[in-house]
C-alpha cells in the first residue's frame, strides 16, 4: 500500500469532525472522497496532507509513519496537495509559481526552470502570464501544475475541478487523467459526481465524520445510506440556491 | 533582450552618477546629503530583504542598527581597538539576536512579528540607557583624532561616501543574487502564502530565519558605518523607533520587495528630509515627522507597491501616448 | 503601609490601562488588525479634556464625555477614510497605515501643543483620601473606578446586547453575518468608534490624575500591546485582568527597582509572553 490511514480521528473541542476513518490506497489508483458539506472529508484530507494533526490514528506513506510530519516533510516525501481555494503567488508569473515547486527536486535555477517549463507546457498555461491575472480555471490549473513540479508519488486534489464550465471541466479531467497515466497515484475530494464517475474506480462516502459506504462509483450511488445523506444535502442546497437569487 | 539591455544601461548610468556625484558637487553640504543617502539606502535595502521580499514587516530593525553602531565604539572605548574591529562583532551579535527573536516570533502571524520587533527594540533602547558600561543615556564616542587610516576617521566626507557606496553596491549585488536563486523564490512564495509555500516543500521558518539573519547582517553594518562616521552614538540615535521607521518608509516609498526600490526611496526621501529640516528649522518642531507620517499614510492608502509599482503601471500609458503622437 | 499604597495605586492605573487596551483588543479580535496609533488616541483624549476644561469649562463628567465623543467620531472617520481601504491590502500597507497615522497624530500634537508637560487645572476631584492609613489622591481613585466600570460595561455590551452580538458575528464570519442582514462595514466602523472612544475616555481619566506630553501616546500604545498580548487577542475581560496585572507589576517594580526600570520590566514581560505563550495568558491554546 502506498498510503494507509488507520482509524484517523480529529476533534475540534467536543466536535468530532472525523470519527475514525480508514483508507488504503495502492500505487497507481485513483480514489475519490465524496460526501455532503461538513461531512469531514476535508478535515480527513487535511490530515492526509499533513496540514492538520489527527487527534488519534496513524497515517503511513510507503510504510513510513507520517502522522506527525509537517506539510513540508510531506512534500519532500512525495505527497503533493492542491487547495480548495487556489493560493496563487499573485506577484509571480505562472512559470515562477511553478518554479517554487520545481526547486524542491532541482535546487539550481536553470534545472528548476527547465523542469517548470515542461510542466507549464503540459498544463496549457502561458509561462509569462502574471499570477494575479489568472481566472478561476487558470488558478486551478496553476495549482495542479505547481504541485506536479514537486514530483509527487501521491497527489491529493482538493476540489480542484469545482467551479469550472463544462468545457473547462472536460479539459481538466483530461489533465488529471494524463497525470495519472504518468504514474502518479491520486486521491481526489470532489462534489461533482461526473468527475468521480469518469475518473475513479473506487469511492469513499463520508457523512458526519464517518465513512458510510465505499466501492465502485456505480455501487455507491445505489447505496441506501448514501442516497439518504445526499437527499438531505440536496434539500439544503436547493434552499441555498434560492437565497442566492 | 531589448529590455535587458536598457536595464543594464540604466544600472551603469546610475552607478556612474553615484560615483561622480560628490566630485561634481564638492560642496560639503551636498556631500553630507550624499553620505546620508548611501546610509539610508543601505539600511532600507537591508530591511527590504526580510520586510520587502519575505513580507515580514519588522518595525524594530533599529535593534540591529544599534548593535552595529555600539559595537565599534564600545570596543574602542573599552580596549582602544580600532572601530573597524567592532564591525564583525556587531554583525555576529546581530545575527545572534536575529536568531533569538526570529525563532519564537517568525512562526507567528505577521502582526505579531511587527509588534514583537518594536518591543524588543524598545527594550534594548531603554536597557542601554540605564547600562553604565555602554555609557547610559549619554552614549559612547569614537576616536576624536585618527591614529591611522584603520581608525576610519576622516576630515572630509568623501572617503566615507565611497566606502558606504561600496557597501551599498555589495548589498545590491547580494540582493540581486538572492532574488534570482531558490532562496529568493522561496521568500516571495512565503510572502504570498505561507501555507501554499509549505505545501510545496518550502522550509518556511528556516527560510524566514535566514532572511532575517542576512538582513540583520547588513543593517548592523549600516549602524557601524553610521557610528564610525559620526563618532558618537546614544540609545536614541542607535535604537530609537525613528531609525526603524526611516528604513520602513524609504523602502516602502520606492517599492518594498524590489531591488532598486529602497534606492529610489532614499533618493527622494533624504533630500526631502534635508529640505524639510532647513525649512522647518530642525526637527525640534516635529514638522519633519508630520511629513513622514503623511507620506507613510498616503503610500499605504494609495500606492502600497511604492513608486516602482506606480511607474510600472504608468510607463506603458506614456509609451502609448508617445507612439500615438 | 507604603507598599500597600503602591499596590492600590498600581491597580488604579492598571484599570485605566485595561480600558484603553480593551479598545485595541476589540479591533484586533474583530478584524485581525493592529492599530499602531491606539496610544495616540489616548493622548488625543487627554488634550481634548484639556481643551474642554480651558475653553468650555465643565467638570470631569463633561470633559470625559467630550473626549469619548470626539474620539468616537475620529475613530469612525479614520476607519472610513483609511482603514477600510487598506484592510484587504498587503500586510505592509496595513502596518504602514496606522503607523504613519501614529506619527502624524503624535507630532501634530507636538507641533500644536509643544513638547512641554501639561496637566489639567484643579478640578473638583483634587484632594487626598485617607483609607485607613493608605493615602490616595481622590482623582486616581475615581478615575480607576470609572475605568473598571467602563471596561466591564464594554464587555457586557459585546456579550449581552444585540449590537454586541452583531459585532461578534462579523468577527466570527463575515459572509455569514452578511447573510444575516448585518452590514460588516458599518459594524467595523462602529468598532473603530468604540475602540477610539474607549481610548479617548481613558485619556480623559488619565488626564485627571497625571501630567502628560504629546509623546505619551508611544508609551501607552506599547502598554496596550503588552496588555492585549497578555490578556489574549480579542478578549475584553482578558484585557481587564491583564491591565490590572501590568499596573501592579509596573508600580511594584518602580517601587523596588526604581522608576527607570519599570519600563524594562513591562517590555520584558511582553517579550516573554510573546515567546512562551503567543496566544496570551488567558487566550485559547
Amino acid at each position: 500500500m502506498l498510503l494507509e490511514a488507520q482509524n484517523v480521528a480529529k476533534a475540534f473541542g467536543n466536535f468530532w469532525a472525523v470519527g475514525g476513518a480508514d483508507l488504503a490506497v495502492a500505487e497507481g489508483e485513483i480514489v475519490g472522497l465524496i460526501g455532503p458539506n461538513g461531512a469531514g472529508k476535508s478535515t480527513f484530507f487535511n490530515c492526509l496532507a499533513g496540514d492538520t494533526l489527527p487527534t488519534s490514528g496513524r497515517i503511513l506513506f510507503n510504510g513510513v509513519d507520517v502522522t506527525h510530519a509537517s506539510s513540508e516533510a510531506h512534500a519532500r516525501l512525495g505527497i503533493g496537495r492542491t487547495f480548495q481555494v487556489p493560493t496563487t503567488f499573485e506577484d509571480m508569473s505562472v512559470l515562477d509559481n511553478v518554479m517554487v515547486g520545481a526547486f524542491l527536486r532541482h535546487p539550481h535555477r536553470n534545472d528548476a526552470r527547465e523542469h517548470a517549463r515542461r510542466i507549464v507546457e503540459m498544463s496549457g498555461l502561458r509561462p509569462d502570464q502574471p499570477g494575479r491575472s489568472l481566472g478561476t480555471p487558470g488558478r486551478k490549473r496553476l495549482g495542479i501544475a505547481r504541485v506536479l513540479a514537486t514530483e509527487p508519488r501521491l497527489l491529493l486534489l482538493d476540489e480542484s475541478l469545482a467551479g469550472l464550465t463544462p468545457g473547462e471541466l472536460r479539459e481538466a479531467i483530461a489533465l488529471v487523467r494524463r497525470i495519472h497515466e504518468s504514474g502518479v497515484t491520486i486521491v481526489i475530494v470532489e462534489h461533482i459526481m461526473e468527475v468521480i464517475m469518469t475518473l475513479t474506480r473506487r469511492v469513499l462516502v463520508f457523512n458526519q465524520g464517518r465513512v458510510i459506504a465505499s466501492g465502485t462509483p456505480e455501487q455507491v450511488v445505489r447505496d441506501a445510506a448514501v442516497i439518504e445523506a445526499y437527499l438531505g444535502r440536496g434539500a439544503q442546497r436547493h434552499s441555498r440556491e434560492r437565497k442566492n437569487l | 533582450m531589448k529590455y535587458l539591455l536598457s536595464a543594464r544601461v540604466g544600472v551603469c548610468l546610475l552607478a556612474a552618477l553615484l560615483l561622480l556625484f560628490p566630485l561634481v558637487f564638492s560642496d560639503p553640504f551636498y556631500q553630507d546629503i550624499a553620505v546620508a543617502f548611501t546610509l539610508a539606502a543601505i539600511s532600507a535595502s537591508a530591511w527590504n530583504i526580510v520586510g520587502g521580499y519575505a513580507g515580514q514587516v519588522s518595525v524594530g530593525h533599529s535593534m540591529f542598527f544599534g548593535l552595529g553602531a555600539y559595537a565599534p565604539l564600545l570596543f574602542y572605548t573599552l580596549f582602544g581597538w580600532p572601530p573597524l574591529v567592532g564591525i564583525p562583532i556587531g554583525i555576529l551579535l546581530s545575527i545572534a539576536l536575529a536568531g533569538l527573536i526570529g525563532l519564537p516570533t517568525l512562526r507567528l502571524s505577521g502582526h505579531y512579528f511587527s509588534m514583537a520587533t518594536i518591543a524588543v527594540a524598545e527594550l534594548i533602547r531603554i536597557f542601554f540607557g540605564t547600562w553604565a558600561l555602554v555609557g547610559g543615556a549619554i552614549g559612547l564616542q569614537g576616536p576624536a583624532v585618527a591614529r591611522g587610516w584603520w581608525d576610519l576617521t576622516f576630515r572630509s566626507d568623501l572617503p566615507y561616501y565611497y566606502i558606504f557606496l561600496a557597501v551599498l553596491g555589495l548589498l545590491l549585488f547580494v540582493t540581486y543574487e538572492v532574488q534570482r536563486r531558490r532562496f529568493g523564490y522561496y521568500l516571495r512564495a512565503i510572502k504570498a502564502s505561507e501555507r501554499a509555500a509549505r505545501s510545496l516543500g518550502v522550509p518556511v521558518r528556516l527560510t524566514k530565519l535566514k532572511a532575517l539573519a542576512l538582513s540583520a547582517t547588513f543593517t548592523s553594518a549600516a549602524g557601524s558605518l553610521y557610528a564610525i562616521k559620526t563618532g558618537f552614538i546614544d540609545p536614541d540615535s542607535g535604537f530609537g523607533i525613528l531609525v526603524s521607521v526611516q528604513m520602513l518608509i524609504v523602502a516602502a516609498l520606492g517599492g518594498a520587495g524590489t531591488l532598486f526600490g529602497p534606492l529610489v526611496g532614499a533618493l527622494i526621501l533624504v533630500p526631502l528630509q534635508t529640505a524639510a529640516n532647513t525649512w522647518f528649522g530642525g526637527s525640534g518642531s516635529g514638522l519633519t515627522f508630520i511629513l513622514y507620517g503623511g507620506i507613510i499614510v498616503l503610500i499605504a492608502r494609495f500606492e502600497p507597491g511604492g513608486l516602482f509599482d506606480f511607474w510600472r503601471r504608468l510607463s506603458p500609458l506614456i509609451r502609448r501616448r508617445v507612439h500615438a503622437a | 503601609m507604603i507598599f500597600l499604597q503602591v499596590i492600590v495605586g498600581g491597580l488604579l492605573l492598571g484599570a485605566i490601562y485595561a480600558l484603553f487596551s480593551s479598545g485595541l483588543t476589540l479591533i484586533w479580535g474583530m478584524m485581525n488588525f493592529i492599530n499602531f496609533a491606539h496610544g495616540e488616541f489616548v493622548m488625543l483624549g487627554m488634550y481634548v479634556a484639556l481643551l474642554v476644561v480651558l475653553y468650555l469649562g465643565g467638570g470631569p463628567v463633561g470633559f470625559s464625555a467630550a473626549a469619548a465623543l470626539a474620539l468616537f467620531v475620529l475613530g469612525v472617520a479614520i476607519y472610513v477614510a483609511l482603514i477600510r481601504h487598506v484592510v484587504r491590502g498587503p500586510m505592509l500597507s496595513q502596518i504602514l497605515s496606522t503607523f504613519g497615522l501614529a506619527l502624524l497624530l503624535r507630532y501634530s500634537a507636538f507641533f500644536i501643543f509643544s513638547a512641554n508637560f501639561v496637566s489639567l487645572p484643579q478640578t473638583s476631584l483634587s484632594g487626598t483620601l485617607d483609607l485607613g492609613g493608605i493615602f490616595l489622591p481622590l482623582a486616581q481613585l475615581v478615575a480607576g473606578a470609572v475605568a473598571i466600570t467602563l471596561t466591564i460595561g464594554l464587555h457586557l455590551l459585546l456579550t449581552h446586547t444585540i449590537v454586541g452580538s452583531r459585532l461578534l458575528a462579523v468577527a466570527e464570519d463575515r459572509s455569514a453575518a452578511m447573510l444575516m442582514g448585518i452590514r460588516p462595514d458599518r459594524m467595523q466602523a462602529l468598532a473603530w468608534g468604540l475602540s477610539a472612544g474607549a481610548a479617548g475616555i481613558a485619556g480623559a481619566l488619565l488626564a485627571i490624575a497625571y501630567p502628560w506630553s504629546p509623546t505619551v501616546g508611544e508609551t501607552f500604545g506599547l502598554i496596550a500591546f503588552v496588555t492585549v498580548a497578555l490578556g489574549g487577542f480579542g478578549s475584553v475581560l482578558g484585557s481587564l485582568y491583564a491591565g490590572l496585572i501590568i499596573g501592579l507589576i509596573e508600580a511594584t517594580s518602580a517601587f523596588w527597582l526604581g522608576a527607570i526600570y519599570k519600563d524594562i520590566v513591562v517590555y520584558g514581560l511582553f517579550v516573554a509572553v510573546l515567546w512562551f505563550r503567543p496566544q496570551g495568558l488567558m487566550g485559547k491554546a
